[in-house]
């Protein structure tokens, strides 16, 4: 007896715009491999999720072995295996954001989204019915002097208070 | 050669020794796990802690190193004449000062922190090197309360299970995949704590590449503990009731050392064995899982004769007559004798000896199992030759003049009235050409293992023996002579191939008188040319290359 080997429907390519900034990247490092990192934020900033497709290519594209690519993908957190919601919405858990009650401000994102704290392994646990949000605890985010803090997508909002997050809400 | 003070010890190595090799050497056991001897060495186990000693100046003396390093980077080599320690050593070790003691003691604490104590129910137990080294260089209690992670059991391949429970991460696996096999199919997923072994998934588990390459049943061997787990294996025995026994692989012309484990009913499993010029430290699957035939219910194990067009069984005295009758009554010119790739040298001299000085024929030719494809790994290769002894079987069988082989033996053979096939393939299928030459032959006697199309054609067959029931040598494709020996009795009648021939040899007035396959060797090392060293005594575990 053994496991079925899945069958990839539909191959991932970057797209024209990626390709360039991706033969721009790729020279930047002495080895493909080294350029795994900024590969796979590209891949994922295009697919939305790092998907098996999206392993594959990457993989390939590097010349690496494709457990390698699945290694690094699952290593760092912040890459994507499955679908999250248009917005990523990463609230620091650590220290000095927790001595800041960072807790209200995720209670309040909670409330307000209805929704649960996504987990590593599943992330479809924090993600909205309308798959606009997704809401998930992180580590450190550097910025301790102004506790509490979240990040939305790839921008920071600092001193939070369940007031200011609603402003940040509505904005979106 | 560095010399090296090893604990209280002084002892002399090879430049380039790591500190676990040359306290091996030497009797002194350091535990590791993630190092072994034909892998790259990561040291992230941290098992094999050792306590070297420096000269420190300020004081004047040889004093402990201030931190511990590990045995498996810790390569001796000779110093230059001014920096000799204590004027002598090249390097002063310590593998079982306190330190060492209580820092592997809290390295297993460590290890063990997520290990489930399920040794009684794993597959692994009783040649675990974590139940081992635990025993005897660990704690006997572990001060962890919290909860142990349970990752779940994974299918990994054809052949291969992997219990993560038990996993302690030492990435042997991992790394005999990318050095060894170059296939690379094994990573870790998660990080630190939550650390997994596995082949690359999708999400949702479902696999994207299995571990399916033709040496991956060598994991499970490295594992240090029941974490990959041999399907072919799992739950068949306890390793301390199964006998064991130094052999050689007959799956193919390489020749790989292996260790036969087996108990009274049959063989159960093989294991490479290390021979640092043949095979490393490994083999592949299909030397490894290909040995199921010996314990097979179709087993040949009585004589047949053909009796109204159909083999029946009969007993030896019959079978034989009616050879030694046939025998005799031929033109020596329309015998033709065929020896084995497959069987012993000795096998195949006494058959060669019955063939000229009994029958007295030229015509002796060589048959085999079919060839296969060959697969070359970075570090290993897979020979094509699916015969364990062609090199060897041609040089019993020749003794001066050409073994017939290919088209110039079918061509015999389809102008014989009288064929002495020695088979021993497993269900060797036959080539419309073997079949058509074999078929015109009037009276055809095999000498065989398992039924096949071979000895559907016979007139007589007798039950011989396979690579695991007999003891011998073959010869390997690089010209090294190796000992199989005996480890399960052949089933029912069946016996040893050079005793049938020579029986029949005997029944036909020939003189031969071998009692064990050691006399033959003896025989064979004093008329075969280059065998004058390959006498079994010799060659013991290791084999002799011929000159």
């Amino acid at each position: 007896m053994s496991e079925e080997l899945i069958q990839i429907q539909t191959a991932f390519r970057f797209s024209e715009e990626n390709q360039r900034e991706f033969d721009e990247l790729i020279g930047h490092y002495p080895v493909k491999e080294a350029a795994m990192l900024p590969t796979l934020h590209l891949a994922q900033k295009q697919a939305g999720y790092v998907s098996p497709a999206v392993m594959t290519y990457v993989a390939e594209l590097l010349e690496v072995p494709l457990m390698k690519v699945k290694d690094v993908v699952t290593f760092y957190p912040m890459f994507f295996e499955e679908p999250v919601g248009e917005y990523v919405i990463r609230v620091c858990h650590t220290l000095p954001c927790a001595l800041r009650d960072c807790k209200v401000v995720l209670e309040h994102l909670k409330a307000r989204l209805s929704t649960d704290v996504a987990s590593e392994t599943d992330l479809g646990k924090g993600t909205t019915a309308d798959e606009k949000f997704t809401l998930m605890k992180v580590e450190c985010l550097a910025s301790c002097d102004v506790a509490p803090v979240i990040m939305v997508n790839d921008d920071l909002y600092k001193n939070l208070t369940p007031e200011k997050v609603d402003k940040i809400l509505d904005n979106l | 050669m560095a010399f090296i003070k090893l604990n209280e010890l002084e002892v002399e190595v090879e430049d380039g020794t790591n500190v676990v090799e040359a306290a091996r050497q030497h009797g002194i056991e350091v535990p590791h796990y993630c190092y072994h001897p034909g892998l790259s060495s990561p040291a992230n186990c941290r098992m094999c802690l050792v306590e070297p000693h420096v000269f420190f100046p300020p004081a004047g003396a040889i004093v402990p190193d201030r931190q511990l390093a590990t045995g498996c980077t810790t390569v001796l080599r000779t110093a230059p004449p001014d920096r000799k320690l204590d004027g002598k050593y090249d390097f002063i070790v310590y593998t079982d000062s306190p330190r060492v003691k209580k820092a592997r003691e809290d390295i297993l604490e460590f290890l063990l922190v997520h290990h489930p104590l399920d040794c009684p129910v794993c597959d692994q137990a009783g040649e675990c090197d974590l139940q081992d080294f635990s025993y005897r260089h660990g704690h006997d209690k572990s001060r962890y309360l919290e909860v142990k992670n349970v990752p779940p059991k994974k299918d990994l391949g054809p052949d291969v299970l992997l219990y993560s429970t038990r996993c302690i991460v030492c990435t042997r696996c991992i790394r005999f995949c990318q050095e060894v096999s170059g296939s690379s199919e094994l990573g870790l997923i998660h990080r630190g704590s939550h650390d997994e072994i596995d082949i690359p998934r999708a999400h949702d588990g479902m696999p994207l590449q299995l571990l399916d390459n033709k040496l991956a049943g060598n994991v499970v061997d490295i594992c240090p503990v029941g974490a990959l787990i041999s399907k072919d294996f799992l739950f068949k025995s306890r390793p301390w009731f199964m006998k064991k026994e130094s052999s050689v692989c007959a799956g193919c012309s390489v020749g790989c050392n292996i260790t036969v484990e087996y108990k009274e009913d049959g063989v159960y499993r093989l294991k490479p064995r290390f021979h640092g010029e043949i095979n490393q430290h490994w083999m592949c699957d299909d030397g490894r899982l290909g040995y199921h035939y010996v314990n097979s219910d179709d087993r040949l194990q009585l004589p047949m004769t053909r009796v109204e067009e159909e083999l029946r069984p009969t007993h030896w005295a019959d079978a034989l007559t009616q050879v030694t009758e046939k025998l005799s009554e031929a033109d020596a010119a329309e015998v033709v004798v065929i020896g084995s790739a497959q069987g012993t040298n000795e096998d195949n001299y006494v058959l060669q000896q019955f063939a000229h000085e009994v029958l007295k024929t030229e015509q002796l030719g060589l048959f085999g199992a079919l060839p296969g494809e060959e697969h070359v790994f970075p570090q290993f290769t897979i020979e094509a030759d699916k015969n364990p002894n062609t090199a060897g079987a041609r040089q019993m069988l020749s003794n001066g003049a050409p073994v017939l082989e290919g088209e110039a033996l079918w061509q015999k053979v389809s102008e014989a009235s009288i064929v002495y096939l020695v088979n021993g393939a497993p269900g060797r299928p036959l080539e419309s050409v073997e079949k058509a030459a074999l078929e015109s032959v009037d009276f055809l006697i095999v000498q065989d293992v398992l039924p096949s199309e071979v000895t559907a054609l016979a007139d007589v067959v007798l039950p011989g023996t396979t690579f695991v029931e007999k003891d011998g040598t073959f010869t390997n494709s690089k010209g090294w002579v190796q000992r199989v020996r005996k480890t399960v009795d052949a089933p029912g009648e069946a016996r040893l191939d050079w005793e049938i021939v020579q029986q029949i040899a005997k029944q036909l007035g020939g003189e031969m008188g071998y009692h064990f396959a050691g006399e033959i060797a003896i025989a064979i090392a004093e008329n075969v040319p280059g065998y004058a060293d390959a006498t079994h005594q010799n060659i013991g575990d290791s084999g002799v290359k011929l000159a």
